[in-house]
């Protein structure tokens, strides 16, 4: 994970959002919403539906800001609201009957900062990022919140089980399990 | 010498459910769940075992992927701005049912029901009960003081064109963010983007301009907006020319006009600043 951008700042940001200031969610946008958007394009693969999800995500923030427990850190209730509402696309999606669209150049090279790696490593990633997503696209959808959150968050342990409400026990067996079913799907997918 | 074949067997077996116990450790040794002794023994088994050095590879190897994977480090497609202007948004609306009516929603029709009220009451009383002709003349019309004062007209006017303005602004912004913000294809192969109704709204706006921008005491009251209202204008038009189904790099260049005047920002302080 990122490294803490400031309990404190948070906290008090939080507790404005409790008390109804619309004022303080642009501060912890600015704070979160990178973090944020990075989970729900991990999960969806989708730009234009990791974007709405943040969008909802904060939403949902200023709404349930009143019911926060003001002990708690606000960067895992956040991710927490990101992924619930990242599995509630997928499904919307996926009853949509378009469950996966694999990125195309165009949406890479707008997701991507300029300052990014090399061409050549792009390529490189881009490969293993369509991989990834069809191997990712095969998981049960809260062993898929465990995989993003660990490998593409880098979140420890304890953190996705506070994040996800799950046991510490639940994370460590979603993690293992899902990546021997990644690897089984991406030796079958091989040519 | 049986003793020491069931030795020798009883070794192997132990050998084998040993494997066995530390071959299942081998994802969760992949997966970096283990920790302290159980970490250890399963990795000397996997630097002993090279059916399970294998395994544990191709696992660490499926993590490698996703060590590589370009989205770890993807950065949203619209700058921070358009994504607050659509959360404040959004936030609006959800509290829009809740929200304090404007005055004037309210006072108006009030106003039309007291002076509707005024000039029917005595047509329908009148007939019953006619006023006594005394009566009628004590009151001269030159005399009779007037329902509204200048005064009290110019702040309903400069009210309204506070109003006015603030509405224009904040439908203008919504304008905006659609536009900047959109990231649906209407055409995919051409590289083109949905902007829905923002062209059409863009012109109706434009044409309801002058009713943001007053006249008289309305002029004044929203003379400090006078800047943003310009500015507003000329994106708004660049935005009314377009499309409904528009270039990528048309977006673009309304989002970097909309970011380099800092037009959301500007709109919602002078949206604050109008309301008081």
């Amino acid at each position: 994970m990122e490294p803490s951008q400031g309990g404190a700042g948070d906290r008090e940001l939080m507790a404005r959002l409790a008390a109804g200031d619309r004022e303080a969610l642009a501060p912890l946008m600015e704070k979160h919403y990178r973090r944020l958007y990075r989970i729900a394009l991990a999960y969806l693969r989708q730009p234009d539906d990791a974007l709405d999800v943040v969008q909802e995500a904060f939403v949902r923030a200023f709404q349930s800001a009143p019911k926060w427990d003001g002990s708690a850190e606000a960067g895992p209730w956040l991710a927490r609201i990101t992924v619930n509402l990242s599995i509630d696309r997928w499904r919307r999606n996926r009853r949509r009957a378009q469950t996966f669209t694999p990125l195309t150049d165009s949406d890479h090279a707008a997701s991507l900062a300029d300052d990014g790696p090399a061409p050549d490593r792009r390529v490189e990633g881009r490969e293993a990022g369509e991989r990834v997503a069809a191997a990712l696209r095969g998981l049960p959808e809260r062993q898929r919140a465990v995989v993003v959150l660990r490998h593409y968050q880098d979140m420890s342990l304890e953190e996705i089980a506070q994040a996800l409400g799950m046991s510490l026990g639940t994370v460590k067996s979603s993690l293992h399990r899902a990546l021997a079913r990644m690897r089984a799907g991406l030796a079958g997918a091989r040519p | 010498m049986i003793l020491a074949h069931l030795l020798v067997g009883a070794q192997h077996l132990l050998a084998a459910a040993k494997h066995l116990r530390l071959r299942r450790r081998v994802s969760r040794l992949a997966a970096g769940v283990l920790e302290g002794r159980e970490r250890r023994e399963a990795l000397a088994h996997v630097e002993a075992c090279g059916r399970c050095r294998a395994e544990h590879d191709a696992l660490r190897a499926v993590v490698a992927l996703m060590e590589a994977d370009p989205l770890r480090e993807a950065e949203p497609s619209v700058p921070l701005a358009f994504l607050v202007a659509r959360v404040e948004r959004e936030v609006e609306r959800s509290l829009a049912p809740a929200g304090r009516p404007r005055w004037w929603l309210v006072a108006l029709p009030a106003a039309a029901a007291i002076l509707a009220a005024v000039a029917l009451v005595p047509r329908l009383v009148g007939p019953l009960r006619p006023a006594p002709e005394a009566a009628r003349a004590a009151i001269p019309p030159a005399e009779a003081s007037p329902l509204v004062t200048e005064d009290a007209l110019a702040r309903i006017e400069r009210n309204l064109a506070r109003e006015h303005a603030v509405r224009y602004l904040n439908e203008a912004g919504e304008v905006l963010v659609t536009v900047a913000a959109t990231g649906t294809d209407c055409d995919r192969a051409e590289a083109r983007l949905d902007v829905g109704r923002a062209p059409e709204r863009s012109r109706e706006l434009l044409e309801r301009r002058a009713l943001a921008v007053g006249a008289g005491a309305g002029d004044e009251a929203v003379a400090s907006a006078r800047g943003v209202l310009d500015d507003v204008e000329l994106t708004l038009r660049e935005v009314a020319d377009l499309p409904s189904c528009v270039k990528r790099s048309d977006v673009e260049r309304v989002r970097r006009d909309v970011d380099e005047r800092q037009l959301l920002m500007r709109i919602r302080l002078m949206t604050r600043e109008l309301e008081g």
